[in-house]
Parts: C-alpha cells; sequence; structure tokens
C-alpha cells in the first residue's frame, strides 16, 4: 500500500511540473481564443458544423521552437477569421513529435478520425512529406508553412507551400553577393545533415558561378559539431571574399565565432535558419555584420494584412515576430479564402480555389504556381548588429 | 500468435496433459478471431486507416523488437547497432521498389546513379534483399565488435550504427544525403506486415529450440560455462548477431513502406533506444513479451493522443498542453517498470495455462483483499 501511495504521489508531482512549465503557453493560447469567439466548445467534440482546420506541427521533440513559432501564427489569424461561410472554424491541433513516422501516424489520425478540411503544416520538409501521401489519397488540401524542399509539393498536387524554396534562397543570397558586393571569390560552409541546406548549396553554388564568380573552397558539417577549425582553415586558403553558411544557428554562431578568433574578418551570410535571436545569443559580438536572408521584416511590413499580423503579435506576445509566425498567418488567411471562393469545403474544389487564389499576405503578395508553390520573387536580407537583426536590403531574383 | 507452441514448454507440469486440448482449441479460436479481425480491418469495416496503419507499425516494430530481443535477451550480448541495420534495409528496400522516373525526379541535388535508378525489383525480393543486406553488413561488423564484451559491446554497436548513419548522409547520388527518399510504394499493407512478424516470431522461436538456440542461451547465462562444454562462442555470438541484423533490415524494409518517407536523421541511437524499451518493457528473453510490448507501446502512444488536446475530468479542465501525452506514457511506463522490474513478461512465454494461473491468482488475492478489508471493519 505505502508503495502505491508513493507512486500515486510521484504522478501528482509530474502532472503538476508538467502544468508550470507548459503554463506560458498554455495562457498565450486563452487568450487567443478569448480574442476570438467563445467557440472552442470543449475539447474533442466542438461543432458538427465547424471547419475543421488541423494543425500538423512538431509541438514536442526537437523542432519544436519551429513548431510552435507557425502555431502562434495560425492562432492568431483563427483568433482574427474565426468564421468562413457562416461557419466557426475549429483548429485541430496534432503533434508529429518531429518524427517522421509519428508524423505519417499524426497526419492520417488528422484526415481520417478528425475529418479536416484543410491542413497547415508542418515545419520542416521531411515531416510534411511524411504526411503527403495521407492527404492526396483523402484529397485534403495541405498546406506547408516553411518547407523549402522541391520534393513537398513535387507530385502532389494537393500540397501548397506560402514560402519560397530552397533553390530561391540560394539564388538570391548568391546573386547578391556576386552584384551588390561585388564578390568574386567566395566560400561554402555548409550543414550536411540538413535537407534544407544541401538544396540551398546546390543552388548557390551553380548561381554564383554562372554570375561569373568562382566557389574557392567548400566545407561541411553535422548537426551537433563544436569544433569548426579545420572547415575554416580549409576554405580560408582560397582565400574568399564572403562565406556562405546555410546551417543550424547554434552551429553557424560558433563557426563564426571560431574564424574570428582565428583572425580571420571576412563577412558571413546565412539562410533563414539563423533568423532567430540564439544566433544572436550564441555568437555574441562575433557575428555583427553576418547578413541572412529571410522571408519576412517585422520591422517593415510590405501590406496592410502584415500591419494586421504585427498588431495582433504585439498585443499578445511580447518579442518580435519570427517569419515563421508571418508565414502561419498566412497559410491560415489562404485556407479560408480559399474555402471562401470555393464556396464549401469538398477538397477538390478547396485545391481548386488554392491554385486560382490571388491575395495579400502578411508577407507580400501570396498566389501558387502550377506546382502548388507560391510564387515569391522577393528575398529580405538582415545583418545582426549589437546583438540584433536590422534591415540590410530586400533582392529581388527572378528564376526562369 | 506463436502461443500453440508454447504450450508445450509446460507440458512437463502435472495436469497439463487433461489441458492440453482445451490450450489447442483455445489457440485456434484465438488465430480465427485475429484473422477475423484483420480481414474487417482490412476492409475497412471496424478500422479506418489511420487505426489500420497502427497495427501495421505494430508489425514493424514487433520484428524490430524481435531482432534486439534475440541478440540482447537470448544472447545476453548487449549490442545497440538495430537503427543502422534497420536503415541499411530501409534505404535498399525503398531503392528497389521505387520506378526509376520517379527516382530519377527525386534526386535533384545530387544526380543520381544509373544503377541506383535501374534497379528493381518485386516487393518480396526487395524487403528480404533488404535484410540479406543488412545481414552481411553485421557479419563483417561481427568481426571487430563481437570480441567485445557487456558495455563496450554496447557502444561499439551504437557507434558502428552511427557510422552507417553518417555514410548514408554522405552519398548523396545513391542515398539522396540528407534530402531522403520519398514515394515510397505503400506496398506493405496490413497483411504484409502480420504475416512478416508471425513468420519472424516462429523463426526465432523455433531456432531457439535447436541446438544453437540453447548454446545462445547458455552464452547468456555464463559464457565460460558455455565455452568450456565446447560451445564455439564467436561462431554463435556471430550467428545470433547476423540473424538479428536480418531481422532489423527486413523491418526497416517494411517500416520504408508503411511510412512512405525515410531521411538519415531518423535513424539516429534514439531509435535503438525506442526498441530497447520494447524489449525491456516486454521483459528481456521473452519472445511473447516482444510482441506484446510492441504493440502496447505503438498503440499506447496513439491511444494517449487526446491528452494532448485539452480534456476535462469531472470538473477539472485540463487545457491543451503538447507534450502531455508523453510525460503520462514515460510515468506509465515507469509504474510498469517498478512493478514488474523483470518486464511484463520476465524471461517467460506467455501460455494459456500460466494465463489461467494468473486469473485464478489475481482472484484469490482480490478474495483476501476483501475478507481483510472486511474483517479491519469489523474491528473498528
Amino acid at each position: 500500500m505505502k508503495r502505491m501511495v508513493s507512486i500515486l504521489l510521484s504522478l501528482l508531482l509530474l502532472i503538476a511540473m508538467a502544468g508550470c512549465s507548459t503554463g506560458d503557453t498554455a495562457n498565450n493560447g486563452g487568450s487567443t481564443n478569448n480574442g476570438g469567439t467563445s467557440d472552442d466548445g470543449g475539447s474533442s467534440g466542438g461543432d458538427s458544423d465547424a471547419i475543421k482546420i488541423g494543425i500538423f506541427q512538431p509541438l514536442t521533440g526537437a523542432s519544436a521552437a519551429g513548431g510552435e513559432y507557425e502555431t502562434r501564427g495560425i492562432e492568431l489569424a483563427h483568433s482574427l477569421y474565426p468564421e468562413v461561410l457562416g461557419r466557426p472554424v475549429e483548429l485541430v491541433k496534432v503533434d508529429n513529435k518531429s518524427d517522421v513516422v509519428e508524423a505519417a501516424t499524426a497526419a492520417a489520425r488528422l484526415v481520417e478520425s478528425e475529418q479536416v478540411d484543410v491542413v497547415l503544416g508542418s515545419w520542416g520538409s521531411s515531416l510534411s512529406m511524411a504526411g503527403a501521401d495521407a492527404f492526396e489519397e483523402s484529397q485534403t488540401p495541405a498546406i506547408t508553412i516553411s518547407a523549402t524542399s522541391p520534393n513537398v509539393t513535387l507530385g502532389n498536387e494537393y500540397y501548397f507551400r506560402v514560402c519560397f524554396m530552397e533553390d530561391f534562397q540560394g539564388a538570391a543570397l548568391a546573386t547578391y553577393a556576386a552584384q551588390e558586393l561585388g564578390a568574386t571569390k567566395a566560400a561554402i560552409i555548409y550543414e550536411i545533415t540538413n535537407d534544407t541546406c544541401v538544396g540551398v548549396r546546390a543552388s548557390l553554388v551553380e548561381t554564383f558561378e554562372s554570375l561569373g564568380g568562382e566557389m574557392v573552397g567548400e566545407a561541411s558539417f553535422s548537426v551537433g559539431d563544436q569544433d569548426f577549425n579545420s572547415q575554416i582553415m580549409a576554405v580560408m586558403a582560397g582565400e574568399p571574399e564572403v562565406i556562405f553558411i546555410p546551417g543550424n544557428y547554434t552551429e553557424a554562431a560558433l563557426c563564426i565565432s571560431q574564424a574570428r578568433a582565428l583572425g580571420y574578418d571576412t563577412s558571413f551570410m546565412g539562410t533563414d535558419i539563423i533568423d532567430v535571436p540564439a544566433f544572436l545569443e550564441v555568437g555574441g559580438s562575433d557575428v555583427n555584420g553576418t547578413v541572412t536572408s529571410t522571408f519576412f521584416d517585422p520591422a517593415a511590413p510590405t501590406t496592410d494584412v502584415g500591419e494586421e499580423f504585427m498588431e495582433a503579435y504585439s498585443s499578445t506576445y511580447d518579442d518580435s515576430p519570427s517569419a515563421l509566425s508571418a508565414l502561419g498567418f498566412d497559410a491560415y488567411l489562404a485556407a479560408i479564402r480559399a474555402i471562401e471562393a470555393a464556396g464549401t469545403t469538398d477538397g477538390p474544389a478547396v485545391k481548386d480555389a488554392l491554385y486560382a487564389l490571388e491575395m495579400d499576405g502578411a508577407t507580400g503578395a501570396l498566389r501558387f504556381d502550377d506546382n502548388g508553390d507560391a510564387i515569391k520573387n522577393q528575398v529580405v536580407l538582415k545583418v545582426a548588429q549589437d546583438g540584433e537583426y536590422v534591415y540590410y536590403d530586400t533582392v529581388e531574383v527572378n528564376l526562369e | 500468435m506463436g502461443s500453440n507452441q508454447t504450450v508445450q514448454g509446460r507440458l512437463n507440469q502435472p495436469g497439463a496433459s487433461s489441458h492440453k486440448n482445451r490450450n489447442r482449441i483455445l489457440t485456434a479460436v484465438t488465430l480465427v478471431i485475429f484473422v477475423v479481425f484483420l480481414f474487417l480491418a482490412d476492409q475497412g469495416i471496424i478500422l479506418d486507416s489511420y487505426g489500420v496503419r497502427i497495427i501495421r507499425l505494430c508489425g514493424v516494430y514487433t520484428i524490430a523488437a524481435l531482432s534486439m530481443t534475440l541478440i540482447n535477451g537470448l544472447t545476453g550480448q548487449f549490442s545497440l547497432g538495430q537503427a543502422g541495420f534497420m536503415a541499411i534495409g530501409a534505404y535498399t528496400t525503398s531503392l528497389l521498389i521505387i520506378p526509376p522516373e520517379v527516382k530519377e525526379q527525386m534526386y535533384y541535388v545530387t544526380p543520381i546513379q544509373g544503377w541506383v535508378r535501374d534497379m528493381q525489383a518485386p516487393f518480396l525480393a526487395a524487403i528480404l534483399i533488404g535484410g540479406l543486406l543488412a545481414a552481411l553488413i553485421a557479419f563483417l561488423i561481427g568481426f571487430p565488435v563481437l570480441r567485445l564484451r557487456g558495455d563496450y559491446l554496447a557502444i561499439a554497436t551504437l557507434g558502428f550504427s552511427e557510422i552507417i548513419r553518417v555514410i548514408i548522409t554522405n552519398v548523396g547520388s545513391v542515398t539522396n544525403s540528407s534530402i531522403g527518399i520519398k514515394s515510397i510504394p505503400d506496398t506493405a499493407n496490413i497483411w504484409w506486415t502480420t504475416i512478416a512478424a508471425a513468420l519472424c516470431i516462429t523463426l526465432v522461436y523455433r531456432l531457439m529450440k535447436t541446438s544453437y538456440g540453447r548454446a545462445f542461451k547458455s552464452i547468456r547465462d555464463d559464457e565460460v560455462a558455455a565455452e568450456a562444454m565446447g560451445i564455439s562462442l564467436f561462431k554463435h555470438k556471430m550467428l545470433s548477431f547476423v540473424i538479428s541484423g536480418f531481422l532489423a533490415g527486413l523491418s526497416g524494409g517494411l517500416l520504408a513502406s508503411v511510412v512512405g518517407v525515410i531521411n538519415p536523421l531518423y535513424f539516429r541511437f534514439t531509435l535503438a533506444y525506442e526498441i530497447l524499451l520494447i524489449v525491456v518493457l516486454g521483459g528481456q528473453g521473452s519472445i511473447t513479451g516482444t510482441l506484446v510490448s510492441a504493440c502496447l507501446i505503438t498503440a499506447g502512444k496513439e491511444w494517449l493522443r487526446f491528452l494532448d488536446s485539452g480534456f476535462s475530468i469531472g470538473p477539472i479542465t485540463i487545457p491543451e498542453i503538447s507534450g502531455l501525452r508523453m510525460l503520462v506514457f514515460s510515468a506509465l511506463l515507469m509504474v510498469v517498470i517498478l512493478f514488474y522490474r523483470r518486464g511484463l513478461f520476465g524471461s517467460n512465454e506467455f501460455s494459456w495455462d500460466g494465463l489461467f494461473r494468473l486469473i485464478q491468482r489475481t482472484g484469490a488475492r482480490c478474495k483476501r483483499l476483501i475478507r481483510r478489508g472486511e474483517k479491519g471493519g469489523a474491528a473498528k
């Protein structure tokens, strides 16, 4: 009996601890719901005539931060536009645990058990792809928010994407370095364990060389690496004028710090992955001058929807919005607008409406091409300066 | 499944022969019910494709866990290399069953090598080749690592599994690097996974009845004594390691087909821990325990999903907390391990006689408790 009691007590303690640690998120969610209608109508039941939108995100595990930022954007948009076709919209969250097997099961759950009408997500290309078959089979349109791999939407007419693709980002960085900075010799240190970085590297090298530049060094690292001296020495041998560093923020910041410690002051350029406060914290003053390409600049929203998003975000959260939240906001709006245009929640009709959709989102004008990819021609560049990112430039690239 | 043979394990006990017929009938009835259940599930009558997917995963994880039970629980060699072998099986099977034109489209960063693009095999051959290739790699790795014991062996196999993953990440023209492989045909339906799991269970069960199996067990119990009895340690450890590699490769191939997408990141060492969890919960050295625990863990994680979306117990409403599911799941596992220190089945196998004894014992215990409660009430 004593043992039973002690086990029960420890169970209670565990649950209480869980409540404390995630209390912050839960409060945020609560206030969002209050801002909208009061239709959250309980846990699982919900209104029978509600339009269900599934949130397919890594809410726990290694990529939980990405999932959290995207979910914030979706919830903000939901609080502003809680109804479509005169019916309330219900958000159904399913956690894919940053794991492809869980993601495939979670996707099946969304379309089979929860019977959602549209799916938003997931963060990460491989997680999104794990759900792709389930969405196509059940004819449920899905909109990925920040998965940049071409493979996500390729050959799947029900998968859409609101962000730009990795080849576009690589091309934009290379074009800017070659044309605006006038660099002729560049090197690249990329993260080989990240699918997006491998894709960015391919298009970056190709574009830079086609613009007359020369790649004088190339090295790679894996996520979790701590020491980058060998990579730095290898690429510095070619005396590059700029070094591209598509890779995870912690490793990128460490690499730049170590390059500075070795006495090199070559400028670095990274991708949207390093557009997070953690990069600036890890790198400190060493990363000053590092340029990053990203989707959205909170300091200068280009559309009315962007301003609306900024207003909603700053009234709910204290920090500066991540580009992921802005894209999440756009994905929800695209889903709502498409359902409105289709006049029904029937999968194929909503899919056709998405292809025909033209709207202004928080990150600029949004339109999908025949593959379901957002047609974008702008990349925002930001530069790290004393612990924060400031707007640097906007690059326009037109891929053929 | 498997229970029809396990009955024999108890036959030497008094009164067992009188239960023989009853046990046979029970086994037959269970099997028929199970097959009918699978048929109805496959037709979509009692389960949607979400439920069917969970049953398919149960089969896949049973085979993966069985591979670890064989080497860890039955041969006593603490190996953590399963994730690497599963990766080999998964990649081989996927590349063999995806049509060439789909493969070519997918390799958009590093162009695919001609022979990888053109290789094709029917599904059954593909999973077998995946398993055999994993077995071959296990054979090669076995030479250096099987000279180690205990924790050192665990570290070495874990290291080799990571090496396999790093190689897969870096050979872009064969494995598509970290981008991974998608559009893997969904061939492994509920019959494929269940029959494969049943066959693997039978294989391991039969194997343990042979002289090889007894040699494995003697190595587990005491290496020195086994060697003194004339058992070649290296030969038997290698055999167990290679069969374990084959099973892991097979489960990897089936997993790839069930999930549809694979990437190197999935085959990290955490996968080996997940399988180890199944083996420890089921009882190291119990084949039926592995089966029960694989199904419990796979289905349990999904069943607990309702915890994530907020719910209410009477007047208390619990808000939406993502991750609560995994927390409760871990707590439940701890409770189970507290009560069953050697796993659910220990090193025993399931048998009908055992089940009836358990029911009798539990009934008697309940009666005693009630009686004691009555006495206590009277004393007050």
